[in-house]
């Protein structure tokens, strides 16, 4: 790889093309914009150019990139009725999306060099999987690697960080022992466990069992801006030890606490101060474009990204640690958890 | 003497005639080592699911050993079964419910017990797979879902069921979905709704035509046998009926719709429940081969098949008791005069080449984008359900202003998605 510029341009562009950084970027709602907008229907809507939503594949290429989560979350609302076929349906969409467009590549595994962008599928909170292990199995079957234990609302067996939002089951907290049997068997399959809207106590039960590494897909943190969806210093130093990941999210209102301005410096905050707690190999990016409306000033869509790595390497990042936060501190924990899956099968458990 | 030879002749004779039926049988069994019998629909995991809750580890599960089903891997080694079609089903109860989930954790068992039991069982995809299996002496698993309620009228649903293997759905079992209708409006006990295939109906078999999964026309009306029949492009199956023309059961085939069956190269997987075959509770083997010879005769010796449903019915006929009893059905129809090659058809050959064409009319209909149009949501019944992603005039041009003024009145739900 060719080194970067010292000196960050207007251009991003001009230092980013010499250097083979492909972004991996946890977390993007667009799935959910399909359906909300067009009922799933593809064949309504130009991908590279829609201008509706904060994703489309032109603006992906800008950003550089290289790789994507998408979500296949499904309203809380949906929990006990028909969140399974739902799920299913968005599981479908991505598919089919990625499928359609010859600039993406349905990928399930972190094997892979591609010119192109990699589409993975992550599910947005347990209540998809409907209490059913079988269930979850399926859903690794068709491609998803990691789910998300709660979103905004509590399921039988695991508790969210929102509180007041929905009421579903809210005697609930942590895990409880067949949540714990969620996490084991997610371990098995090789499925990475996020912790992005779970509650503290559900965090730090995951942390307990979990025999690989975990991610939160899209958190920041707690000690800059004290917001439910952040991630507390303590918290952060666990996630260290289990050699986890959190991708730090550009949602400006759990950036910000209120504060009028944010931009780029409010993220870049963010960044320096859970590199300080926890170091750079902890730190991923999980935008969630698509998913919220308010963004930093200077990253209002997926083309942005470049302006924030220019906003570090100023900050004094260098190569190794930036190398590490857009593409292989995630690929570290998602090798780890497929060694788990394999060093599982040799032992043969199953439920 | 006279007399003695007399008593010789009655003696060789006696000798003889046994041993005659002791040929068809050995003769199936030869014919069995090297074609041995697809059958259509067995109902084992949902036996499971009753006994066991899907738990295949119990030590009572062991299905080496287990005694209380038609089905176990010893009988099934015993009657040559070569490659099954497990059925996914899930009672009708879970329409409009929890279909869907029920639907994924029966197709999660078998795949577990394809995991379980790797010596027996090879769970496959195609008829390469199943001929794969044939060679190395394994049974040869696939999913059939029975009853289009298990796709809770989604075509999202209904492409992920066939990602994860099912290979033919049943459009229904005994109760009509938003969009076909099932047998017992052929009946007194309920009135026709859609007389055959709503609109949407259509839809799903062209997307099923599309995927490559087989069609199956059990448990449907005869308006929707025939509204099929019309429309698909590629050959259906009846995985577990037999001939009306026998036995008036409304689950059975009628005469025109066996006609049709030939003239689509379709195929009839004959059922063996004694209710069907004899309209009786009470049946012998020599019945189920009647219904075999008699779709033979309307419908041509192609189109004819095993679907024992086995495992899905109580009362089967003396001789067929379970699975280890294929042999003995075969050696019937030997004794019949059926020829070797159109054993060999009914037991795996008729099958091969209906899953054949149908892949074929996969890859001519490649380039055909997948069906979208959602079902619309007042066709749909149930309380079990959220409305989120459905415009209210499903089925109509959207324009890009109604998209915008939906994504303004949805805002204020974005932000409770952090």
């Amino acid at each position: 790889t060719q080194p970067l510029l010292t000196c960050p341009l207007k251009g991003n562009n001009l230092f980013l093309s010499q250097a083979l950084f492909v972004f991996h970027s946890s977390h993007n709602d667009f799935a959910l914009q399909l359906r909300i907008l067009y009922q799933n229907r593809l064949s309504r809507v130009n991908l590279r150019e829609l201008n509706l939503t904060h994703t489309n594949l032109v603006k992906l290429q800008a950003g550089y990139v290289g790789a994507q989560f998408w979500s296949v979350y499904v309203l809380c609302s949906a929990q006990n009725k028909d969140a399974v076929r739902l799920t299913l349906e968005q599981i479908d969409v991505v598919k089919r999306m990625c499928n359609s467009y010859e600039e993406l590549e349905l990928v399930m595994t972190s094997q892979g060099d591609s010119r192109r962008i990699a589409c993975l599928i992550g599910i947005e909170g347990g209540h998809s999987i409907d209490s059913s292990l079988a269930t979850l199995r399926m859903y690794y079957d068709l491609g998803v690697r990691y789910m998300t234990l709660t979103h905004s609302c509590n399921t039988p067996w695991s508790e969210s960080s929102s509180k007041g939002m929905h009421n579903f089951y809210p005697s609930v907290t942590g895990l409880t022992a067949f949540g714990q049997e969620v996490v084991k068997e997610m371990n098995r399959l090789g499925m990475l466990i996020d912790l992005s809207h779970t509650s503290h106590s559900t965090v730090k039960a995951a942390l307990n069992i979990s025999k690989a590494p975990v991610i939160f897909s899209h958190s920041s943190a707690f000690s800059v801006c004290n917001h439910s969806r952040n991630v507390p210093d303590d918290i952060l130093q666990e996630l260290k030890r289990n050699k986890g990941i959190i991708m730090v999210t550009f949602n400006a209102d759990v950036l910000a606490c209120g504060r009028k301005v944010v931009n780029i410096s409010t993220l870049a905050d963010h960044f320096d101060h859970i590199k300080e707690i926890a170091g750079s190999e902890s730190i991923g990016i999980g935008g969630d474009y698509d998913g919220v409306e308010r963004f930093p000033e200077g990253l209002e869509d997926v083309s942005k990204y470049p302006s924030l790595i220019e906003e570090l390497l100023r900050r004094g990042w260098n190569e190794t640690e930036l190398k590490g936060v857009l593409r292989e501190n995630f690929l570290r924990v998602f090798r780890e958890v497929e060694n788990v899956r394999l060093k599982s099968k040799l032992n043969l458990e199953s439920y | 003497m006279p007399g003695r030879s007399v008593w010789v002749l009655l003696v060789v004779l006696a000798l003889a005639l046994p041993s005659t039926g002791q040929q068809y049988l050995e003769e199936a069994e030869r014919i069995m080592s090297s074609t041995p019998v697809i059958d259509g629909h067995n109902d084992l995991p949902w036996q499971l699911l009753n006994k066991f809750n899907n738990q295949l580890r119990l030590p009572e599960a062991n299905l080496t050993v287990l005694n209380d089903t038609h089905t176990n891997i010893p009988k099934l080694r015993q009657g040559h079964v070569g490659a099954q079609f497990w059925s996914v089903y899930v009672p009708c109860e879970t329409q409009n419910k929890d279909a869907v989930k029920r639907t994924l954790e029966q197709m999660d068992v078998v795949q577990r017990m394809c995991d379980l039991y790797p010596e027996t069982f090879s769970c496959v995809t195609d008829p390469d797979g199943i001929e794969l299996a044939f060679r190395s002496g394994k049974v040869a698993s696939l999913m059939g879902v029975e009853g289009g309620h298990s796709i809770d009228s989604s075509l999202g649903v209904l492409r992920t069921l066939y990602r994860l293997g099912a290979r033919y759905m049943t459009l229904t079992h005994s109760c009509n979905t938003p969009w076909a209708d099932n047998w017992l409006v052929d009946t007194n006990d309920e009135k026709p709704v859609h007389h055959g295939l709503s609109p949407f109906g259509k839809i799903v078999v062209q997307e099923m035509n599309r995927l490559g999964m087989i069609v199956d026309l059990a448990h449907v009306s005869v308006d929707t046998m025939k509204a099929v029949l019309n429309i698909s492009r590629a050959p259906i199956i009846f995985s577990h009926s037999s001939a009306y023309g026998i036995c008036p059961h409304r689950r059975n085939v009628p005469d025109d719709v066996l006609r049709l069956v030939n003239s689509t190269g379709s195929l009839v997987m004959v059922n063996f429940y004694n209710n069907y075959v004899t309209c009786s509770n009470k049946a012998k083997l020599s019945d189920v081969a009647d219904h075999m010879d008699y779709v033979k005769k309307v419908a041509g010796a192609k189109a004819v098949g095993f679907g024992g449903d086995y495992d899905g019915v109580t009362g089967l006929p003396t001789g067929l008791e379970d699975v280890s009893k294929y042999p003995a059905l075969v050696a019937e129809l030997l004794a019949r005069n059926w020829t070797e090659e159109e054993v060999k058809g009914a037991l795996a050959e008729n099958l091969l080449r209906v899953f054949r064409q149908v892949e074929r009319v996969k890859t001519d209909l490649q380039n055909t984008a997948p069906y979208e149009s959602p079902i619309a949501l007042e066709e749909l019944e149930g309380s079990c359900r959220t409305n989120y992603g459905y415009s209210t005039d499903a089925g109509t041009a959207q324009r890009p202003s109604a998209a915008l003024a939906l994504a303004l009145v949805l805002a204020p739900l974005l932000s409770v998605l952090y």
